[in-house]
């Protein structure tokens, strides 16, 4: 249920669902990243990077 | 019961609580709607984190309800802030790292099992050396069955002006005063070359948020999911892409003057000496205002005495070299600002009041002015008397020089323009600043023809 006092601010009409594309978008994107990642860090023996780059 | 307080005219939007000055303190008051959210933000462990790491504003909350408001749940005292920026007095990598910071609270927030409900600059303020975040109340609940309800705010007020530089290669801060709500996509779809279509990210934030988000559609929000980790990947995304772009940093008339200007005998030392000899006998100056502060070099003389300056240039490249080197060497008394005193940021916003200009906010006790007069009365035909006055408006202390029109530099200026100033003289100088302040001392600099003076402000 969307809370409606707290939307206060306008996310635009079609903001939602861009959101919903723009992030399987990135889920796919972030996958293949991923494996991409563990196989350079395989041949490279460096230990791998943040996979989503959410952590610091 | 009507109490009288001020409530501050930026403080609006958000139902959630407002801010308000009672007796010269700030306060934050937190409206009962917000409540749910607001324990959760501090039982959570979140605010005590955050403040930790120096990332959001720390406050104090008293029990008095100074409002006399029903709707009050809780009252805060902030910790103060100096002197309030908008994004359009930000170079390049202040509002880049503005931009960061909010992603990175946008992360802890997701981790505590909250987000971020706003993702405005104004949000952001200079504390201490370095930007923090001061609105308490813009956490809340993280809800599964709601996508990042800040994401368009966020890509229109941050992620838009930071690409529009980046791909001009110019500093365009101008844009964010026409826009102080953020640079529609729509506009920054439209001003950006087709090559950054290329560009993954930049294509799903903007080229592609913008074809959608025209689009209407009745049925937002409902029985979609968004996983936490999807705001992950969301704001993942646009931290990859911000850390990417750089600073137009295209060498302009001022970016080498310290260089040039040691070259002339002695002078850059020499004026430092007078400056710190005239610094030190006046212990009572606490605040500073360095006018054309160029890459700081002369607010640093300020700041190793702990007066806190704010550093003016409106040259953005400069502004954002000293930037980084206060961020490099973690200096804390000096605060990076672009400002155009020729035209001084104006006051935008609902009312004229929202957002103050520049003119407002500007007040010191000392304001340095070196080697800037002539630029704004040669330069822009802005007369001795009219800087005086203004001058006059920030502080009660100046230190002032004169560049005679012998100098190098002004020939330089009068070169590719019509000599009409026969009145820039010494004397008229003395003359006009007469009606407004008194001199206290008077020195040339190292035969460079130059001379600085110190003023006080003459009260009525």
């Amino acid at each position: 249920m969307m809370t409606d006092y707290l939307l206060y601010i306008d996310p635009g009409s079609g903001s939602y669902l861009v959101q919903v594309i723009v992030a399987a978008a990135l889920g796919v994107a972030f996958f293949f990243r991923n494996i991409k990642n563990s196989i350079k860090a395989f041949f490279t023996r460096r230990p791998k990077e943040p996979n989503d780059n959410t952590r610091d | 019961m009507s109490i009288p307080y001020f409530q501050h005219p930026s403080s609006f939007r958000d139902p959630s609580g407002f801010v308000f000055e009672k007796d010269n303190v700030v306060y934050r008051q937190v409206n009962q709607v917000y409540k749910q959210h607001f324990d959760f933000f501090i039982g959570c462990g979140l605010y005590e984190k955050l403040v930790k790491e120096q990332l959001l504003i720390p406050h104090q909350q008293i029990n008095e309800n100074l409002t006399g408001s029903n709707d009050r749940y809780a009252t805060l005292i902030p910790a103060p802030v100096e002197f309030i920026s908008f994004p359009w007095e930000w170079s390049f990598d202040m509002l880049k790292d503005a931009a960061l910071l909010t992603l990175r609270l946008m992360k802890e927030a997701i981790a505590s099992g909250m987000i971020l409900k706003d993702a405005t600059p104004y949000n952001i303020q200079w504390h201490n050396g370095k930007f923090i975040f001061i609105d308490t109340l813009s956490f809340e609940k993280y809800n599964p069955d709601e996508p990042w309800i800040a994401y368009r705010q966020f890509c229109e007020s941050f992620l838009s002006p930071l690409l529009l530089m980046h791909y001009s290669r110019q500093s365009l801060q101008q844009l964010c005063v026409a826009w102080p709500e953020g640079i529609p996509l729509t506009v920054t779809r439209s001003l950006l070359p087709w090559r950054s279509k290329w560009s993954f990210h930049t294509y799903l934030h903007i080229h592609l948020h913008a074809n959608i988000s025209k689009r209407k559609t009745n049925k937002t929000g409902t029985n979609t999911k968004f996983s936490k980790q999807k705001m992950r990947n969301l704001t993942g995304s646009l931290e990859m892409l911000i850390k990417k772009l750089k600073a137009p940093d295209m060498a302009t008339a001022w970016s080498e003057y310290y260089d040039e200007a040691s070259k002339r005998n002695n002078y850059l030392e020499d004026k430092k000496r007078i400056i710190e000899r005239w610094v030190d006998e006046l212990p009572e100056i606490k605040t500073a205002a360095d006018l054309g502060a160029n890459e700081g070099e002369f607010s640093e003389i300020l700041a190793l005495r702990a007066i806190k300056t704010i550093a003016t240039d409106s040259d953005a490249n400069c502004i954002n070299k000293l930037y980084n080197r206060i961020k490099s060497a973690g200096k804390k008394n000096i605060q990076p600002v672009i400002a155009d005193l020729s035209n001084p940021s104006p006051a935008v916003g609902f009312g004229n009041t929202e957002r103050s200009s520049l003119g407002t906010r500007l007040h010191a006790d000392l304001c340095l002015a070196l080697a800037l007069i002539h630029h704004l009365v040669i330069g822009k035909n802005i007369s001795f008397e009219m800087m005086a006055r203004f001058l006059s408006g920030i502080s009660k202390k100046l230190i002032i020089e004169f560049v005679p029109k012998s100098d190098e530099k002004v020939k330089l200026m009068l070169q590719s323009k019509k000599d009409i100033y026969s009145v820039y003289t010494k004397e008229s100088f003395e003359q006009a600043f007469k009606k407004h302040f008194r001199t206290e001392k008077q020195q040339d600099i190292a035969g460079s023809g130059r001379t600085l003076y110190l003023m006080q402000r003459n009260e009525e």
